[in-house]
């Protein structure tokens, strides 16, 4: 075996293999630079078994021949080696790119078209040469002058190469850049400056084509295969992290499920909602069913549906927080309380998602409802047990309308019965007996609105109007008792958010009390100031009296449950009143005043823009 | 004595209860002045006004009951009817004894009213009557001398005429004498007479 044949061998082997190896990997990926990787490689392979043919055939014919054949597999070389870097690199000029396939496409048409082929004009014959210790034979001619055709298609190979080269660095890709720019164009360079030297200048050596393209194809191959690592590991870290994101999920599911929540997250582009198993059991959802936000809905209860909506819309537009309690009712029928809290996510690539945890709350939740109701029940109780004891004051607020229209209508009577009756007389009479009547109506309608037993509401409320409207209920009681009254209630303060009935009931209870504490004074000495007033970004309502005001020790114990310094009574009104005020986020508080008595205040948030 | 100046003083402090009731009085043939307020009353009104007043118990300030008692101690005997809206037993009793003529409660029915307020109407009437009795037995005991006084106040008192005359020192014969003047300025018919003059005078409680 000869050192030439096993280089060559060995070359065109290498060029097989790689060839090969990116054949696989360009049809599976469907990835066309490495299929013209492969067929770069396959010509060079090609190319060599040529010039290894060439190097050991003494006949002239055949070497005519093998040239011809060199320039065609030399053409492909050419091609798959532009087009590869144009696709791989994405880089390289098209009009130059189509100037260098034609150019070489002419000088190939010409190899086919002259005898013998495109290098010489005659073939002479074969001259041996002593090479790696063996002897080889060199093509002798005429050189044609025709061959600079083909140099210049090197020529502009080179060019083109150069440009894309420059254009990667300018990208800033250095690497592929210094690949394409050093290693392919010296190659290219070698081979063709060889080539001529040979021919033109009687350089005695064997064509290397082959040898300096296998550079240019171990080049293209090294960034090819680095590329090719870089992706596997690139999917193995994938992996890696997938991996560990769904040991993380399971292990968030199970802490999750510990602690009786459930995960969720709702992928806004693609309208799917996924929850953790525990979610999907409560709603019902099928093993694999597909959640999407129309179909979340339906498990929704329909009166929290629309604040539900509303919580979500601004989360998502906020891209803030989102938090809600908000009943499910399972296909059972039975209505679970869900508390839920998420966050908007904008991941890149993920698009927005809302992300959060849901806790069935419903334990808590029917406790609260009881206790509320219990509450209520309470503060109900109190207030029909003061009015209870307002009920001769009350008695004497609808006694006065009666005995004005009972008066009004007999004087009618016995008006219409005398000769020539005044009617102008009468006409007046009934019109203030429409007119009481209206007021016994007033003061019924006062009474209804705070016996009723309801649901609390929450509403914009004229503060001064609610506070006057409790005060009107007093009145009589507060004459009986010969207190005088001072109301301070500006018409043009805020608007309070609270319960008007409730609010009433602290009024009266802090009224009835300051009326108690001031039995012990003469009458004329009983006074009483209420007033309405805004004070720090709050509403506040004060009920001063001038009584014995409150001992020591007894300040702080006022509010406690059945804490009383009356004979009679519960102890429970100011508890009560306490309760009211602190669920309206307001606070009740007692003072003793400079001058004697005590004041009692409480405050109420205040609800923005004017009183209506 | 002339229905003319005869009124009925309404007070109440409140003034629809107020025109109604005076509609009613109006009415009925009675002549009504109203007043919103104890203090505006007492402000206004005449000492020597004939009627009567009607007062509601439950006012500010000044309460009925305490207008009654202003009245009775400025001198104004004007004879006074009650309304309330809850008459409790401890107020009525208080103005029962403070001379009331009735204690109504509201709403009133208007017979019932009217009958009461005539009522205190002819009491007012009686008293002024009884009143300007009293005021001609003090100006006939005016005329009495000092021993004729005394003689009188033996008299009333139920002693003989030998007692008197032992208690002041003079002769029994003196003391007929004096008595018999007493009788004359007295224009008394008969011991018993001059006895009830003596009371109204208040003679026999000094």
């Amino acid at each position: 075996m000869s050192w030439t044949t096993v280089l060559w061998s060995m070359d065109a082997a290498a060029c097989l293999t790689l060839a090969t190896i990116h054949l696989v990997i360009g049809l599976r990926r469907r990835a066309p630079a490495n299929l013209l990787f492969a067929l770069m490689a396959v010509s060079a392979a090609v190319m060599a078994a040529l010039e290894l043919f060439l190097m050991h055939s003494p006949v002239p014919e055949v070497h005519a021949g093998i040239v011809r054949w060199a320039h065609a597999v030399f053409f492909v070389l050419f091609l798959s080696l532009v087009f590869f870097v144009r696709t791989y690199f994405r880089a390289g000029r098209t009009w130059l790119l189509w100037t260098v396939v034609v150019v070489r496409g002419v000088s190939v048409a010409l190899n086919f078209l002259i005898d013998p082929n495109l290098n010489y004009v005659r073939i002479t014959g074969v001259r041996p040469l002593r090479f790696l210790g063996e002897t080889i034979y060199l093509t002798e001619g005429v050189f044609s002058e025709r061959t600079r055709i083909a140099q210049l298609s090197s020529l502009l190979l080179l060019i083109y190469l150069i440009d894309a080269a420059r254009t990667v660095w300018r990208r800033g890709d250095r690497r592929r850049a210094v690949l394409i720019g050093s290693s392919t164009t010296i190659f290219v360079a070698v081979a063709a400056v060889h080539t001529a030297l040979v021919m033109q200048a009687g350089l005695r050596s064997p064509y290397l084509i082959s040898v300096a393209y296998l550079g240019v194809v171990a080049a293209m191959a090294y960034e090819l295969t680095f590329d090719v690592i870089r992706s596997s590991e690139l999917a193995r870290r994938l992996q890696i992290a997938d991996a560990e994101l769904r040991e993380g999920e399971q292990r968030m599911t199970l802490a999750a499920e510990a602690a009786n929540a459930v995960l969720w997250h709702f992928d806004v582009e693609r309208n799917e909602i996924w929850m953790s198993e525990r979610g999907r059991e409560i709603r019902g959802y099928g093993g694999g069913e597909r959640i999407d936000f129309r179909r979340f809905q339906e498990s929704v209860h329909p009166e929290d549906l629309e604040g539900f909506r509303a919580a979500v819309d601004a989360a998502l537009r906020t891209g803030g927080e989102f938090e809600r309690e908000y009943r499910v009712v399972r296909p059972d029928g039975e209505t679970r309380w869900i508390a839920a809290r998420g966050r908007v996510e904008t991941g890149v690539g993920s698009g927005t998602r809302l992300r959060g945890i849901s806790i069935d709350v419903t334990p808590r939740m029917l406790a609260q409802l009881e206790s509320e109701r219990q509450r209520s029940e309470l503060t109900h109780l109190s207030r029909v047990t003061m009015l209870g004891e307002l009920s001769g004051s009350l008695a004497h607020e609808l006694n006065q309308p009666l005995t004005a229209i009972l008066a009004n209508a007999q004087a009618a009577e016995r008006f219409l019965s005398q000769e020539g009756p005044d009617l102008d007389e009468v006409r007046a009479i009934l019109a203030d007996i429409v007119e009481e009547d209206k007021r016994a109506g007033e003061v019924i309608r006062r009474l209804r609105v705070l016996l009723k037993k309801g649901e609390v509401e929450r509403q914009s409320l004229p503060l001064s109007e609610v506070v006057r409207d409790a005060l009107e209920l007093m009145r009589s009681d507060l004459v009986n008792r010969g207190v005088t009254l001072t109301a301070e209630l500006p018409p043009d303060l805020p608007a309070a958010v609270g319960d008007r009935v409730q609010i009433q009931q602290v009024v009266l209870n802090l009224v009835a009390n300051a009326c108690d504490a001031m039995e012990v004074l003469e009458p004329r000495d009983r006074r009483l100031n209420v007033r309405a007033e805004a004070a720090n970004g709050c509403l506040r309502v004060s009920v001063a009296d001038c009584g014995p005001g409150l001992p020591a020790g007894v300040v702080e114990r006022v509010f406690d449950p059945f804490f009383t310094t009356k004979t009679h009574g519960m102890g429970l009104g100011l508890a009560v009143c306490r309760t009211i005020v602190a669920a309206h986020g307001g606070e009740l508080g007692a003072a003793g005043n400079a001058g004697g008595g005590a004041t009692f205040h409480f405050t109420l948030p205040a609800g923005g823009g004017g009183a209506a | 004595m002339n229905a003319t100046t005869e009124r009925v003083y309404l007070v109440d402090d409140e003034p629809a209860v107020l025109k109604a009731l005076s509609r009613l009085l109006r009415s009925a043939g009675l002549e009504a002045v109203a007043f919103g307020s104890p203090e505006e009353f007492l402000a206004r009104v005449d000492p020597d006004a004939e009627g009567c007043v009607v007062l509601d118990v439950a006012m500010p300030g000044l309460d009925g009951l305490a207008l009654q008692e202003a009245l009775v101690s400025r001198g104004i005997a004007l004879p006074t009817l009650f309304l309330t809206g809850h008459g409790d037993v401890p107020q009525s009793v208080r103005a029962m004894k403070g001379g009331a003529v009735d204690f109504l409660t509201k709403p009133v029915d208007d017979a019932v009213f009217l009958r009461a307020v005539r009522e205190a109407l002819e009491r007012g009437r009686s008293g002024r009557t009884d009143r300007e009795e009293s005021a001609r037995i003090r100006s006939r005991l005016a005329t009495l001398t000092p021993r004729e006084r005394e003689v009188l106040e033996g008299v009333v008192a139920g002693r003989l005429n030998k007692q008197i005359g032992g208690e002041l020192g003079i002769a029994e014969k003196t003391v007929k004498v004096h008595r018999g003047r007493v009788m004359e300025k007295m224009e008394a018919r008969s011991v018993a007479e001059l006895v009830r003059m003596a009371d109204r005078a208040g003679l026999r409680r000094a």
